[in-house]
């Protein structure tokens, strides 16, 4: 039986089910929307359990023919193809995990109209795994934008004061890239021939450097714009603190990785003698938000923009590492994904815990939470440390991977980016003693009642995972070394004749510094 | 006579001939209805089945082979029956959306049905003229109706200034078109397409010929600079009529641009493409600041038809593109009738409800309310702004992929930035229907029963069929 169709359509078909359910029978919808997601989630789990991480061709492959588009040789046909590789493998793990995690948390704060919220959620949920799975072109943008409209809805219905702001912009912003990416995929398509993501990889280095070079900027927009990359940034806290906690953890724990993983299959992958030239750029950019948006935390004095503002410095070590594209650096961004999607995404549930209980976000409305609230506060610690990149949790191994990666490649980017790790140990840890330490000073956290058992129930996966990665991060690196090494190579392959050029030719080794 | 009606020629003004059946049995009726008024209720079927009859010789000469009959004046065969197909479609989602608009003009209604039918009869004779007075008969049958129709609600001060000022301006267009026929007559002694292919408009006299036809055409599809007469005349017709109007006139405007779009020179190119762009942007941003829902629908309608203007540009660039420039627009119209219609449905349901003009502000709230109909709306407006899974995505692709084939990248990139403008408006359709609090006193909940929201469905379905199941239409092309 094919495992990925179906993973798509479990998710669509629940959206269907709740659809069809009475508005007021809030219980069943719920209780769907959770089924669905466990049952995708069981799949998704399946599918990556069984995969050989040596290989690098996409496994678990389904292709069924969709439509054709007029090209200049004849048709062009585009397919509904689906494949997991090492590079898509762990993004589907932590999407399906993701899944079940964040319906349990929708039960504590979305209580008005239960039904539209878990459609949407539903549907984003199939959006995004297909974003991941998609090995045609034309499948894969129709997917990126698809997956775009249900967060609309999400943050414009069950958002906080500002959520039209937000939301608005949060469209407009990644539509303008995404729209550029549509010209860069017709060139793209239409240059070649096909819309086979393989076939594409395989073929796009063989266009002139010039036109590879607007294609590889009109994906790089788009991509930058979602991860986001330090001057496409601002949306990113707008969105995140107006959304609902479960759009939060959907758009950190997932939606951002689009753009980062986006940046490396159509990026580097197709144009990789683009990507080594365009390398220190990207790095620099990526340093430069990790600096940068440790400093907007550390200005923040709204917990949750805070949790945002660290995306943004957390995702800049994603670009430094794949942009560093050495072995270190990919695997190390490749995992780190993974690490931040369950790191933040377990600091997002938490904050959106105690909103519940204290309605407000302002960190001088708490203090000495820990005495109140135990487990809360051991939970969030775990988070907040791994966030850090504490020895033993995951977020070590992927951020020691990345700066290693990146101090092989340009060891001056990399000190730059050493500064972050040490702002991130700073304005986290000033978080959490202004949250959880101290004398409880304020009358209403006294009561505060610690947290509940389906609370407790969907952290603690995310807890193991984070704990699993730490100490042994090899059972998820090796499944993405097959693709890996094989991009390395090719990368290689084109430092290589770079290289020769330098020597052969001093005019081209001039162009190739600049 | 004989050799000229051979089969071809027969099935391809068939569906005229239904239709024009059609109207004389409506007229009858009329007649007859003056001894027995319960004959009326026939007006619908008959309606009804002069147009599936129409659809039926059509869909017969799909895959037909591309020809000229009668004396080579009318196109038959190849894409002519799809334009067929799709100017019927608008046809009836304008005539469903109107079952139950009109209130105070019941006993016209007859009129009504025979206007809208034969202007659709002008429509596909526009849409296959292969010769010039062949097109401006097609052009005057399309353009009276549809003076009359915009001034069907006399009662209304607005439905009569649209239909004065329609008719003012269009008899203006007409007389262009007159001139610059006149003129390329006079260049190159010939009306006919064919003819005129051979001999090329090379002479100055003949462009400028070329260059007024193109003037009226683009007033007809409404282009930037002569598109000023749109915002006006849509939102003051009645809705049905705007319908027609905004898909159907501008199909059949298209159809015949793209195949005298030879006459322009290759120079022209970057003047087209110019044109194309600024209606872009000037549909774009005048829909940006309408608060009232209907004339913000006929602002972006000029928005589209910039769009396909960029992808007719793109057939001056060079042969090879050409044949993808007409599947591509044609596919683009397609999406657009079932968007555009099913939002002027919603618009004319919400219309005859409240009995006021539909403001973006009066839509709050209407996803509680009217789930089913603020879904549908929904749905509409990603469309027109070319989000996946909707026919409108498809479209764009296909449209801006033939502008990037003939090397026009940065024009497309314009293009591409100006529709994310569009969003910004389609977006304040959806924030006001699901994201903001209902402030007014809601429509009266007491929901009427309604055929015309059949029409609305129906173009849902097709909008949400021709997104994700694109392969129907696009492989038939």
């Amino acid at each position: 039986m094919p495992l990925l169709p179906l993973l798509v359509l479990v998710p669509l078909l629940g959206a269907l089910a709740v659809g069809l359910t009475p508005r007021g029978a809030v219980g069943m919808q719920r209780g769907i929307a959770l089924l669905a997601m466990l049952l995708a989630g069981a799949i998704g789990i399946a599918a990556c359990v069984d995969f050989d991480g040596a290989s690098s061709s996409a496994q678990h492959v389904y292709d069924a023919a969709w439509f054709t588009l007029p090209g200049e040789s004849g048709s062009i046909p585009v397919h509904f193809r689906l494949g997991l590789d090492g590079i898509s493998v762990l993004m589907v793990g932590l999407t399906s995990v993701l899944g079940p995690i964040v319906v349990l948390s929708t039960f504590g704060h979305i209580g008005e109209r239960v039904k539209e919220f878990m459609v949407w959620l539903l549907v984003m949920h199939a959006g995004m795994l297909g974003v991941f799975l998609a090995l045609d072109l034309v499948l894969f943008y129709v997917f990126w934008e698809v997956s775009l409209v249900p967060l609309y809805f999400i943050v414009g219905i069950w958002g906080g004061e500002r959520r039209l702001y937000a939301t608005v912009k949060f469209f407009l912003y990644t539509l303008a890239g995404s729209l550029v990416m549509m010209i860069a995929v017709i060139a793209l398509v239409w240059r070649l021939g096909t819309t086979d993501v393989e076939q594409v990889l395989a073929t796009a280095s063989t266009l002139p450097h010039g036109v590879q070079a607007w294609m590889f900027a009109g994906f790089a927009l788009a991509f930058g714009i979602k991860v986001p990359v330090l001057p496409f940034h601002t949306w990113l806290p707008d969105a995140h603190t107006e959304a609902p906690t479960s759009g939060s953890v959907v758009l950190a724990g997932v939606l951002l990785k689009m753009g980062t993983y986006g940046l490396l299959r159509f990026c580097i992958a197709p144009f990789p003698a683009i990507a080594v030239a365009a390398a220190p750029w990207m790095m620099g950019l990526g340093a430069a938000g990790i600096v940068y948006g440790a400093l907007l935390a550390m200005a923040q004095t709204d917990v949750k923009r805070l949790v945002a503002c660290s995306s943004v410095s957390h995702l800049g070590y994603v670009v430094l590492g794949l942009f560093a594209m050495t072995q270190a650096g990919v695997r190390g961004g490749v995992l780190q994904m993974v690490n931040h999607g369950l790191s933040t995404g377990l600091l997002f549930l938490l904050v959106g815990m105690i909103y519940e209980r204290r309605h407000t976000r302002a960190l001088d409305q708490y203090g000495g939470i820990a005495s109140v609230m135990p487990v809360f506060a051991l939970l969030f610690a775990v988070a907040m440390l791994s966030s850090v990149g504490l020895p033993g949790l995951n977020g070590f191994v992927g951020e020691y991977l990345i700066l290693l990666g990146a101090f092989e490649a340009k060891p001056w980017i990399c000190a730059i980016a050493v500064l972050g790790v040490i702002l991130g140990a700073v304005y986290l840890l000033m978080a959490t003693r202004k949250l959880l330490f101290g004398p409880v000073t304020r009358a209403e956290n006294r009561g505060l009642p610690d947290l509940n058992a389906r609370e407790v129930l969907l952290s603690v996966p995310v807890v193991a995972l984070i704990v699993w990665i730490g100490v042994a991060p090899n059972t998820f690196l090796d499944r993405t070394s097959g693709s890996v090494n094989a991009l390395l190579v090719r990368i290689q392959a084109e430092r290589n004749a770079a290289a020769v050029l330098e020597t052969g030719s001093p005019r081209s080794a001039r162009a190739e510094e600049r | 006579m004989g050799q000229i009606f051979d089969e071809q020629a027969w099935l391809a003004v068939a569906p005229m001939i239904a239709l024009s059946a059609g109207v004389c049995l409506l007229l009858l009726l009329d007649v007859v209805a003056g001894a027995a008024p319960a004959i009326l209720r026939a007006r619908a079927p008959l309606l009804l089945a002069s147009v599936v009859a129409a659809c039926a010789f059509e869909i017969r000469a799909l895959g037909t082979p591309a020809a000229k009959v009668l004396d080579g004046t009318l196109a038959a065969g190849g894409t002519i029956p799809w334009w067929g197909l799709l100017l019927l479609a608008s046809l009836l989602v304008a005539w469903g959306i109107g079952r139950g608009y009109y209130r105070e003009e019941q006993k016209f209604l007859i009129g009504h049905d025979c206007l809208m039918l034969s202007a659709t009869v002008g429509m596909m004779l526009m849409a296959g003229a292969q010769d010039l007075i062949v097109f401006f008969v097609g052009l005057e049958l399309l353009s009276v109706p549809l003076y009359a129709l915009a001034s069907f609600q006399r009662s209304r001060s607005t439905s009569v200034e649209a239909g004065v000022k329609y008719f003012v301006l269009g008899a203006f267009a007409s007389g262009i078109f007159l001139y610059g026929a006149a003129l390329l007559y006079a260049g190159t002694g010939t009306v006919s397409l064919d003819r005129l292919r051979e001999v090329g408009a090379g002479s100055p006299l003949a462009l400028a010929g070329a260059a007024l036809l193109a003037g009226s055409l683009f007033f007809k599809v409404s282009v930037f600079p002569f598109h000023l007469w749109v915002p006006d005349v849509y939102q003051g017709s009645p809705t049905p009529v705007t319908a027609l109007m905004a898909t159907g006139t501008k199909a059949a405007g298209f159809a015949f641009l793209l195949s005298v779009a030879f006459l322009l020179p290759r120079e022209a190119l970057g003047i087209v493409v110019a044109i194309a762009l600024a209606t872009m942007a000037a549909g774009n941003l005048g829909a940006l600041v309408q608060t009232d829902l209907k004339r913000m629908l006929a602002w972006s309608g000029i928005a589209h038809a910039g769009t396909i203007l960029l992808g007719i540009a793109a057939g001056l660039a060079g042969d090879p593109v050409r044949g993808g420039v007409e599947s591509a627009t044609i596919f683009y119209l397609a999406a657009y009738v079932f968007t555009a219609g099913g939002a002027f449905g919603i618009v004319a349901k919400l219309e005859s409800e409240t009995g006021r003009a539909v403001t973006i502000d009066s839509l709050r709230g209407l996803a509680k309310t009217r789930p089913g109909v603020a879904a549908a709306m929904a749905a509409f407006m990603l469309s027109l702004g070319g989000i996946p899974a909707t026919g409108g995505f498809l479209g764009k692709y296909l449209v801006f992929s033939v502008a990037v084939r003939a090397g026009l990248v940065a024009a497309a990139v314009v293009g591409v930035l100006l529709s994310v403008v569009a969003l910004g408006y389609y977006l304040r359709v959806i924030v006001a229907m699901y994201m903001l609090p209902a402030t007014e006193e809601q429509p009266s909940g007491e929901s009427r029963p309604w055929p015309s929201l059949f029409a609305a469905t129906a173009c849902a379905a097709a909008v949400i069929a021709l997104g994700v199941l694109p392969g129907f239409l696009l492989e038939r092309l």
